[in-house]
């Protein structure tokens, strides 16, 4: 019997964890075909390379050797353009096509400009692929105005880099308030307050209406007569899943690509992982698009479980974001923005710091938070982890609950009487210890040629 | 396996496993450069128990690192290893213990690595609260954190907050 | 607020500077400790000392903002010796008007300098009541008012709370209320239950209108000179306290030995010492110590990094205060807040040894006020109307309570009592007076009855600090003593206490306990030099022990407390009428005593001035000039 095929589009952590959780199951025994637009590399780290603290060798993941040691066939330069479930067939953008036993959709998303005339003029800038991040490299420099038009978490991967680059920065919003999807109002005015005094103008409830050339410089032209003018504009106005090529396919959509707790969609033997995928959430059970790195992490190394053969459900992903602005660190989990939830809310305004904690429909167990905090302190504590500990293992807290609304500051100790840790320690995500990703190969994987060569030998 | 053994009873507060481990960890004796942590679970200075990585199974920081920068090291650690870290912070977001951490002057995330199979915490504790030996990682402080906060909980709960 | 540079050239071992507040305008600076400070004066009470002298001048009292209170620690502080969580007091104090060095532990040491700091200079007044707050290299006064009536469990439990804190992630070290009612015997209570008591350092602290000084266990590394050799001679020092007496008693049992250690040669103080014979209701096999820390359920209470079987916290087991948490009393607790006014009951002594510290009292001095109310209220010195309807029978805790209430808020004849026990006693005059215990300075005795314990007895009443000053030579063979001392002999006590000053000012300026240091000199000497990279010496840290010795005494010349007031009051002085010492007295030798003990410190026996070639040989040719013209 022939092995098995699995096909995974998409080249990102999705996708590199579905490939490794296949390996780590199955040593080998099936072929892997990769199609990837671009050679692997870490979305997460690009910021980082913006600013000049790695270098631009660091950025990839999945190298030749380590493709090849996984035993892994790729396509690498090439993007999907069609799926036929019923064929169970990918067509390429240069004709080909690829069979597959099982497919995994995971080709992320792509940064989406605000619709307005002169956003794709030179110098306007997205922030999200490789080749988009040599171009911004390339033009920015200590001393440039640069606009970012948009406060989101992607605004803000890059803000420190730029600050750091010695830039003129100037952010502006169209929200009331800066990451609007990531913290509250109160968490927003701290933070807006922390960049103001590091230098960074912040803007917010302004609408960019257009982007004009002016002598070689770009005129930001806004909502109500405003202006702005730029060396750089930096566009970080949202992302958008990598859909389009599966129009026609017939697979069950919302937001994105609708996945069972195995990662599967609607159609046979077809999963979807990562950015396309809206899958659970963990704590309100429902699906969800979640495009952040660990819900990829968790859909690429579940959907490579079950395509290795091995039944393994996904609990759900916690939302959950992290960044620091000039070492204030911002990070919320779970429902932070629950509107029906019992929440309490303090702030040590000397410290910059700030938490929220909420409780969904008045229950005991938590479900959301918002922390802020100067880097040194907050890292004296356990308590982002703890954080996320308490709404990954949602359970009631009793009275404790009480003790957290009166001091949201003490987290450890309502934390770990609550027996969490026990608990937590029960819990894999795929039901067994990890293996560190660059230790899972395709050891005992053989190619037919090398088997028949063995058995030639032994004879 | 060797484990960090954690006997809470034992423990006095004295908090000299976080000098020797900031030591390891930083050169310096800094007590936020430690990563165990020991923590009061009764109000006033008493009932207290050190706090570090469990070295669970799951490895939430492992699996969440994007470029594959930590690492199971020989004696079981889970282990970052500085030149591939970047610093996002994705470790730190993931592990549901709160015992990895940013350091922001290095720029990398900074955990438990039990010393390379010498963990000095071990070492400087006076009174054998904290062990090197057999065992499976557990919750070693559940229960006697339940018990040593009843009473302060109950406080709490006769005064409805403050 | 002021906020520090992260780096510092400092020196190893230390933050590399002093924290200087000037309550009267608000303003914070840093002091920088540059080498040659650092090496000349070490820390806690040398640099106490040293900045006492310098800028506390003759016609300044106590409680005038010219005053300065200092809180510091030293270059161990922070690092994995045993105990290194030290906190030193100098001030000019309440009782003596004189030079103090007191101390506690607990973690104030330790978080001061991750913190960024070795130490606090306060001068001034405030308006208004603040607290101290540092943080990572800064340091600002915060509005206390809220905090003003706490006792000061209350006030660490209040600024956890406040500041979103636990545990030790914040030291707290604050003023009760008799801090704040100016109790010239109050004290500074630090991290639920170390105290540094003596000479009213806590009243100091209430006319400044400090009422706490919050530190976070900060983010500040101590670089040290030889980081293998600190955790050596950290683990051989308390190798040392593991296995050799007299340190391996403390590290068993703390000083809970005390007791039934004193009671059979007469150097348990019962009744204000109107006797020496144990009380029939007392149940003795109660008071071992292991019996003491059976009847009690205990709770760790470590100072940093220490590995004594020393400070716990105990929970009273029966009674109305049944389920308190408190402090496990020291011997001079169980003494102070229990046998020195005829109370046997250990747990009723164990709770009130907490509410003492608790109201920020000083423990000893306590217990010589209410032995010697009670003792008048016996001989009807003093009515039951002249207390405000307390009935002071001897050993009623609950009158004892009530009279602690009384002082600390200076209510009815509290405000006597408040005074302290020799202006109490002066208040009465006549027999009452004589019934009472102190010194000629103004300070009381440890507790213990130093009738039978010359030593402690010339040492107290000599001493420039407020209290015992030379403190008992731990191995006495490696300052020329004999291995086993004589505790009633004329010729041995002042050479005792006179060879053996300048190591206790030695161990209360390097940042750990007394108790932890229970080895030789030449130990901790050399914990230091692997801190601070110095080749330190038992010759330097006795030379530093002796300067410091000379700057305090100068500083007390200079303060008007000469030779004349360096004996003890008729009773402390007097001659025990029963038990184990009964009839012995020091009153026959006291002169020869002093003349000796003079003689081996090379102060002027006359006017109690260092002498000139001394003052030489230690390097301090201004205070020569100032005393010697």
């Amino acid at each position: 019997m022939a092995a098995k095929r699995h096909v995974i589009v998409g080249g990102g952590t999705a996708a590199i964890n579905a490939i490794t959780s296949i390996r780590e199951f199955d040593q080998g025994a099936s072929d892997i075909v990769l199609v990837a637009e671009e050679r692997p590399y870490s979305r997460m780290v690009l910021p980082y390379y913006l600013g000049k603290r790695i270098s631009r060798s660091h950025v990839w993941t999945l190298s030749p050797d380590r493709l090849a040691a996984l035993g892994v066939t790729t396509q690498i330069g090439r993007r999907a353009t069609a799926l036929d479930t019923a064929q169970q067939r990918v067509t390429l953008d240069n004709g080909e096509t690829v069979d597959y036993d099982d497919l995994l959709i995971a080709t992320g998303s792509s940064a989406v400009r605000a619709p307005v005339p002169g956003a794709d003029l030179p110098g306007v800038h997205s922030f999200w692929t490789l080749e988009q991040a040599d171009g911004l490299i390339a033009e920015v420099k200590a001393g440039s105005e640069v606009v970012l038009v948009g406060a989101g978490f992607i605004s803000f991967t890059i803000l420190n880099s730029l600050v750091k680059l010695g830039v003129r920065l100037t952010v502006i919003e169209l929200a009331p308030t800066i990451l609007p999807r990531m913290i509250d109002p109160n968490g927003a005015a701290i933070v807006t307050r922390w960049l103001e005094q590091h230098g960074v103008t912040v803007q917010t409830g302004v609408r960019l209406n257009a982007i004009e050339e002016v002598a070689g410089r770009k005129r930001l032209v806004l909502d109500g007569g405003g202006e702005l003018s730029a060396d750089v504009v930096i566009m970080a106005t949202g992302i958008r899943p990598n859909l389009g090529w599966l129009e026609g396919a017939g697979l069950e959509m919302g937001r994105g690509i609708l996945v069972d707790d195995h990662m599967r969609t609607s159609a046979p033997n077809v999963y979807a992982a990562g950015d396309v995928a809206e899958a659970f959430d963990r704590v309100t059970g429902q699906r969800a698009l979640h495009a952040i790195e660990p819900a990829a992490m968790e859909h690429g190394r579940i959907a490579g479980a079950n395509m290795a053969g091995v039944d393994r459900a996904h609990r759900g992903t916690v939302l959950m974001n992290i960044v620091d602005v000039l070492d204030l660190e911002i990070a919320s989990f779970g429902l932070w923005d629950d509107a029906d939830a019992e929440s309490v809310a303090v702030e040590k305004p000397s410290q910059w710091a700030y938490r929220r904690l909420l409780w969904h429909g008045q229950g005991e167990a938590m479900t959301g938070a918002i922390i802020i905090g100067i880097s040194e302190h907050l890292w004296a504590t356990n308590d982002v982890g703890i954080l996320k500990g308490l709404v990954q293992d949602g359970q009631p807290m009793g009275a404790w609950k009480r003790a957290m609304m009166d001091n949201p500051w003490e987290l450890k100790r309502p934390f770990v009487a609550t027996g969490h840790v026990g608990r937590l320690l029960q819990e894999t995500v795929l039901g067994r210890p990890s293996t560190p990703a660059d230790e899972v190969n395709a050891a005992r994987w053989v190619s037919p040629e090398a088997a028949a060569l063995a058995a030639q030998t032994e004879v | 396996m060797k484990v960090l053994h954690i006997e809470p009873e034992k423990c006095t507060g004295c908090l000299r496993c976080e000098v020797a481990c900031s030591y390891v960890q930083s050169g310096e004796f800094n007590p936020s450069k430690s990563v165990i942590r020991v923590s009061a679970f009764e109000r006033g200075h008493t009932s207290f128990s050190p706090y570090t990585c469990f070295q669970c199974a799951e490895g939430w920081c492992m699996t969440a690192c994007p470029v594959e920068a930590i690492d199971i090291s020989a004696v079981g650690a889970k282990e970052v290893q500085d030149d591939q870290c970047v610093g996002c912070k994705l470790c730190t977001l993931a592990c549901p213990y709160g015992t990895i951490f940013y350091d922001p002057e290095r720029e990398k995330a900074f955990k438990c690595n039990l010393c390379g199979g010498d963990p000095q915490c071990a070492h400087a504790c006076p009174t054998q609260a904290i062990t090197w030996i057999e065992d499976f990682t557990q919750d070693w402080t559940g229960a006697f954190a339940a018990q040593r906060s009843a009473a302060d909980l109950a406080r709490i709960g006769a005064t409805n907050g403050r | 607020m002021l906020v520090t540079e992260k780096k510092r050239n400092q020196p190893a071992g230390y933050a590399g500077a002093l924290l200087r507040v000037d309550l009267t305008t608000g303003r914070l600076w840093e002091q920088p400790i540059d080498d040659e400070f650092a090496r000349s004066y070490v820390g806690g009470t040398g640099m106490g000392a040293r900045i006492l002298y310098d800028e506390v001048g003759a016609d300044v009292q106590w409680n005038d903002p010219e005053n300065r209170l200092i809180l510091a620690t030293g270059p161990l502080a922070g690092t994995p010796t045993w105990g290194s969580g030290g906190l030193s007091v100098v001030t000019k104090g309440a009782i003596t008007g004189g030079a103090t060095s007191t101390q506690a532990n607990g973690f104030f040491g330790a978080n001061i300098k991750s913190s960024g700091f070795d130490g606090i200079v306060f001068q001034g007044r405030s308006d208004q009541w603040v607290y101290l707050y540092i943080h990572n290299g800064t340091a600002e006064l915060r509005d206390a008012s809220h905090l003003l009536g706490l006792d000061t469990w209350e006030t660490q439990d209040h600024l956890y709370e406040e500041l979103g804190l636990s545990g030790h992630q914040l030291s707290v070290y604050s003023i009760g209320p008799s801090g704040e009612n100016l109790i010239r015997f109050a004290g500074i209570q630090g991290d639920y239950g170390h105290v540094a008591s003596k000479n009213g350092c806590g009243a100091v602290m209430g006319s400044k209108r400090v009422k706490a000084v919050a530190i976070v266990r900060g983010n500040r590394g101590i670089y040290v000179a030889d980081p293998r050799g600190v955790f050596r001679t950290a683990d051989d020092i308390a190798y040392q306290m593991r296995t050799e007496l007299p340190g391996q008693n403390f590290y068993l049992i703390g000083t809970l030995g005390g007791v039934t250690g004193l009671a059979p040669v007469g150097g348990l103080p019962i009744k204000n010492l109107t006797t020496n014979i144990l009380p029939a209701e007392a149940d003795m096999s109660k008071w071992e110590p292991m019996e003491l820390r059976e009847g009690f359920d205990h709770r760790g209470h470590q100072c940093n990094a220490c590995g004594m079987h020393h400070c716990h916290m105990q929970v009273i087991r029966d009674g109305v205060h049944a389920g308190d948490v408190v402090d496990e009393p020291e011997y001079e607790g169980w003494v102070g807040a229990g046998w020195a006014w005829g109370c046997t009951d250990r747990t009723k002594v164990s709770w009130m040894n907490t509410q003492c510290d608790r109201a920020g009292v000083d423990v000893n001095e306590f217990g010589w006020v209410i032995g010697w109310v009670m003792e008048c209220y016996e001989k009807e010195y003093l009515t039951r109307q002249d207390l405000g309807g307390i009935q002071a029978v001897w050993g009623d805790a609950d009158a004892a309570y009530e009279l602690l209430q009384m002082l600390c808020t200076r209510q009815g004849f509290g405000d006597v009592l408040a005074e302290g026990i020799k202006r109490a006693a002066e208040h009465l005059g006549g027999p009452a007076q004589d019934c009472a215990v102190y010194t000629m300075k103004g300070s009381s005795p440890r507790g213990h009855d130093h009738r039978a314990l010359w030593p402690e007895m010339l040492d107290t009443c000599v001493s420039s600090t407020g209290t015992l000053e030379s403190g008992g030579p731990t191995r006495p063979q490696e300052l020329g003593l004999p291995a086993t001392l004589q505790v009633q002999s004329p010729d041995d006590v002042p050479r005792q206490v006179a060879l053996t000053l300048g190591r206790r000012h030695f161990e209360d300026s390097i940042g750990t306990c007394f108790f932890t240091t229970s080895t030789t000199i030449a130990a901790i000497a050399e914990a230091v030099s692997a801190v601070t990279g110095w080749n330190y010496t038992k010759d330097d840290a006795m030379y530093l022990g002796r300067r410091t010795a000379a700057l305090m005494r100068a500083f007390n010349l200079r303060s008007g407390i000469g030779p004349e007031l360096e004996r003890p009051s008729a009773r402390y002085g007097s001659t025990p009428v029963d038990g184990p010492a009964a009839g012995v007295s020091t009153a026959p030798h006291w002169d020869h005593m002093l003349d000796t003990w003079y003689e081996l410190v090379e102060y002027d026996r006359e006017s109690g001035r260092p002498l000139p070639e001394l003052l030489d040989r230690l390097a301090l040719p201004e205070v020569k000039a100032e005393l010697w013209g």
